[in-house]
């Protein structure tokens, strides 16, 4: 008696009397094999959607305002502490060691903002426009009139009269429009009350919900002036030009800053420099991201194992129909295990083509979604929030190959798994019985 | 020395609370190229004993001995690689997978065995022309008549290789002319391939071919009666 009895021959015996067995009933497979496409393409539009969602909520964490590091001291990341300052010379010595980065200095201070009827309590950030065009887009979101920063004027006294930005929410609340007149009031760093009159420039669009409601943007030398606060900076927001570098560029930075605080001591009482990437300094969304991956992976073992159950109907059925065929080939001497692997094989043929149609279809439509998005400005032309962050009124798709490859993976997997139930009642025939 | 021994076959199966006696104290002794009948009435334990023979089926009772193996003690994989290689069966009806062509009906079952591929295609072709189908054989079972599948069917346990090709009620479902059609190829290949034939029948036409009559009544053997057939032989 040979002692092989499976071979090579017998595999594409199984997989080509699978295959033929497949389209015994050719409706009904293909009933089948459009709810599990159907399925599969509906995991990837998610998956679609999903990805370019997190891809937007990242990029607006890092791209719109907060960069992809970001320095400061202990006590101002602790109590926003208005004295605690990084001198000016950090920043010069940061530019000439990594040219491949670009730096954008903030200062901040809270502040008493009147217009001609009201007034509102405002958070005025300083920036340098030149660098933070080249850190971020945060000048880019103009919603009405133009991101100037420059001198507007002089008033009576001689007194420069500075250009500044405003949220979106604030100049709803204020009735400002770019020209109107903002006085500022605030505590300047001497202790003294420091006051001045303002020009709005521009509006900006919604970026952040506090920001929106209470924020002024004007130019470093405008705050100097009013804070009377020109020792140094209160945030360095930094931009790689490869953000896959995030984690060793933050290593080198921190080595370097304890350099400089070596060579060039900071005074204690404003703590440490700390650098934190832009997932330190937005938890909530980087958790975001995660948690999309984890409803991604469960949303599609939904989907999937619904479908699958179309799946263990037809197979359930082809099987029953076929057990007395099942009993002849025991009869004749097919082991048990190879008549289980031919059932298998055909669940598994059943989910290899609707994987590739649904695949193909699946991807074709995202791809057709990815040039253009899906454009909700019409309904929402803010955009609109979600989980704290402001979304554009374009929803992007973006197709993540590896996602379709796992999409594919994960219903072979559920499909094949449910398969396993009609095989194993088949493999447990006795030939005898189901012939008698 | 015989090819099959039965010892003292009993079987029984159980229908709720009653035991039903299917084979009583069966003894049988079959030799190498013997052409036998088992006929009796429905119900007397024709297709049982076929069952049990073939390994399809386990005795409550006794010994089943083919060609100096029990297959009462064989496991469940023994089984089925001493059916693939030592038995052919024909069954009365739906023989074929019917996805698969009458050539690819005939090579399954030694694409099963491990035979190259060359000599599995040779074999079948063979086979097939002995049956006389060598025209047809690329049709799949749903092209040809009912005669014509039992002779792919014969055609497929004979290229097998097996020393006992078992049939239960083979002519069954056939007219009177493709029944006695499919009982001389049966019968000429016995001859030519000295293969053992034991087949299950109450047709008349059938017992007249045999070379012994095994009649069975109530799951038991009541008369075993071996014929001079060389006239059928010779005519044939």
């Amino acid at each position: 008696m040979p002692v092989q009895t499976a071979n090579s021959s017998s595999l594409s015996m199984l997989l080509f009397m699978a295959w033929r067995n497949l389209w015994r009933n050719p409706v009904r497979s293909l009933l089948t094999v459009s709810a599990l496409a159907g399925g599969l393409i509906m995991i990837i539009l998610y998956s679609a959607l999903l990805t370019g969602m997190t891809r937007q909520m990242s990029q607006h964490a890092t791209e719109i305002s907060t960069g992809h590091l970001q320095l400061q001291r202990q006590a101002f990341i602790d109590d926003r502490d208005l004295y605690a300052t990084l001198p000016w010379p950090y920043l010069q010595q940061l530019e000439a060691r990594h040219p491949e980065m670009h730096f954008a200095p903030r200062l901040y201070a809270a502040g008493l903002a009147s217009a001609e009827n009201t007034s509102t309590g405002v958070m005025i950030k300083a920036i340098d426009p030149l660098r933070e065009r080249q850190t971020t887009r945060m000048l880019e979101h103009i919603r009405q009139g133009k991101a100037d920063f420059a001198i507007a004027d002089h008033t009576a006294s001689g007194l420069p009269r500075y250009n500044l930005v405003i949220g979106a929410q604030l100049a709803k609340n204020m009735q400002l429009t770019p020209g109107s007149e903002l006085i500022l009031v605030t505590q300047a760093a001497d202790g003294s009350i420091g006051n001045a009159l303002f020009r709005v420039a521009a509006i900006l669009k919604p970026l952040e919900p506090n920001f929106d409601r209470m924020g002024v943007l004007m130019s470093i030398e405008a705050f100097q002036q009013l804070m009377y606060l020109e020792d140094g900076f209160h945030e360095l927001a930094i931009k790689l030009e490869i953000i896959d570098q995030l984690d060793s560029a933050q290593v080198t930075l921190i080595q370097q800053l304890a350099a400089f605080t070596h060579e060039q001591p900071l005074e204690p009482l404003g703590g440490d420099p700390i650098i934190r990437n832009w997932r330190q300094l937005n938890p909530a969304v980087s958790e975001m991201l995660e948690l999309s991956q984890t409803m991604m992976l469960f949303v599609g073992l939904i989907v999937i194992s619904l479908a699958s159950m179309g799946m263990l109907n037809t197979m359930l059925m082809a099987v029953h129909e076929r057990t007395h065929e099942f009993g002849i080939l025991l009869a004749i001497g097919m082991k048990r295990r190879i008549l289980l692997a031919m059932v298998l094989f055909e669940s598994f043929l059943l989910a290899l083509v609707s994987a590739a149609l649904g695949s193909a279809v699946g991807s074709l439509m995202t791809v057709y979604l990815e040039r253009d998005g899906i454009d909700l400005s019409h309904y929402m032309p803010d955009g609109y929030d979600w989980a704290g962050v402001v979304f554009e009124p374009v929803m992007q798709i973006y197709l993540e190959p590896t996602h379709v490859l796992h999409a594919c993976g994960l219903m072979m997997t559920v499909t094949l798994l449910t398969a396993l139930i009609p095989a194993w009642r088949m493999a447990r025939l006795n030939p005898a019985e189901v012939m008698r | 020395m015989a090819l099959l021994t039965l010892e003292a076959i009993s079987k029984h199966y159980r229908q709720g609370e009653i035991d039903l006696p299917a084979l009583k104290q069966v003894d049988l002794s079959v030799e190498p190229g013997e052409f036998a009948a088992l006929v009796g009435p429905s119900g007397s334990g024709k297709t049982t004993l076929l069952n049990i023979i073939g390994g399809l089926d386990v005795p409550n009772q006794g010994h089943v001995w083919l060609h100096g193996t029990d297959l009462t003690r064989l496991k469940d994989a023994q089984l089925s690689d001493f059916r693939l290689f030592q038995l052919g069966f024909i069954f009365q009806a739906y023989n074929l997978v019917p996805v698969l062509s009458a050539l690819e009906n005939v090579e399954l079952i030694m694409v099963l065995q491990g035979r190259p591929s060359a000599e599995r295609e040779a074999r079948a072709r063979h086979y097939l022309s002995l049956v006389g189908l060598e025209d047809v054989m690329l049709r799949r079972p749903s092209a040809l008549s009912g005669g014509q599948q039992q002779r792919v069917a014969v055609a497929r346990a004979l290229a097998a290789g097996p020393r006992l090709v078992l049939a239960d009620e083979p002519t069954a479902n056939l007219d009177s002319e493709n029944a006695t059609a499919l009982l001389d190829i049966m019968h000429r290949l016995c001859r030519e391939e000295k293969t053992t034939f034991i087949f299950s029948t109450h047709d008349p036409r059938v017992m007249e071919r045999a070379e012994r009559i095994i009649t069975l009544r109530d799951g038991a053997i009541v008369q075993d009666q071996h014929l001079n057939q060389t006239a059928y032989a010779d005519h044939n």
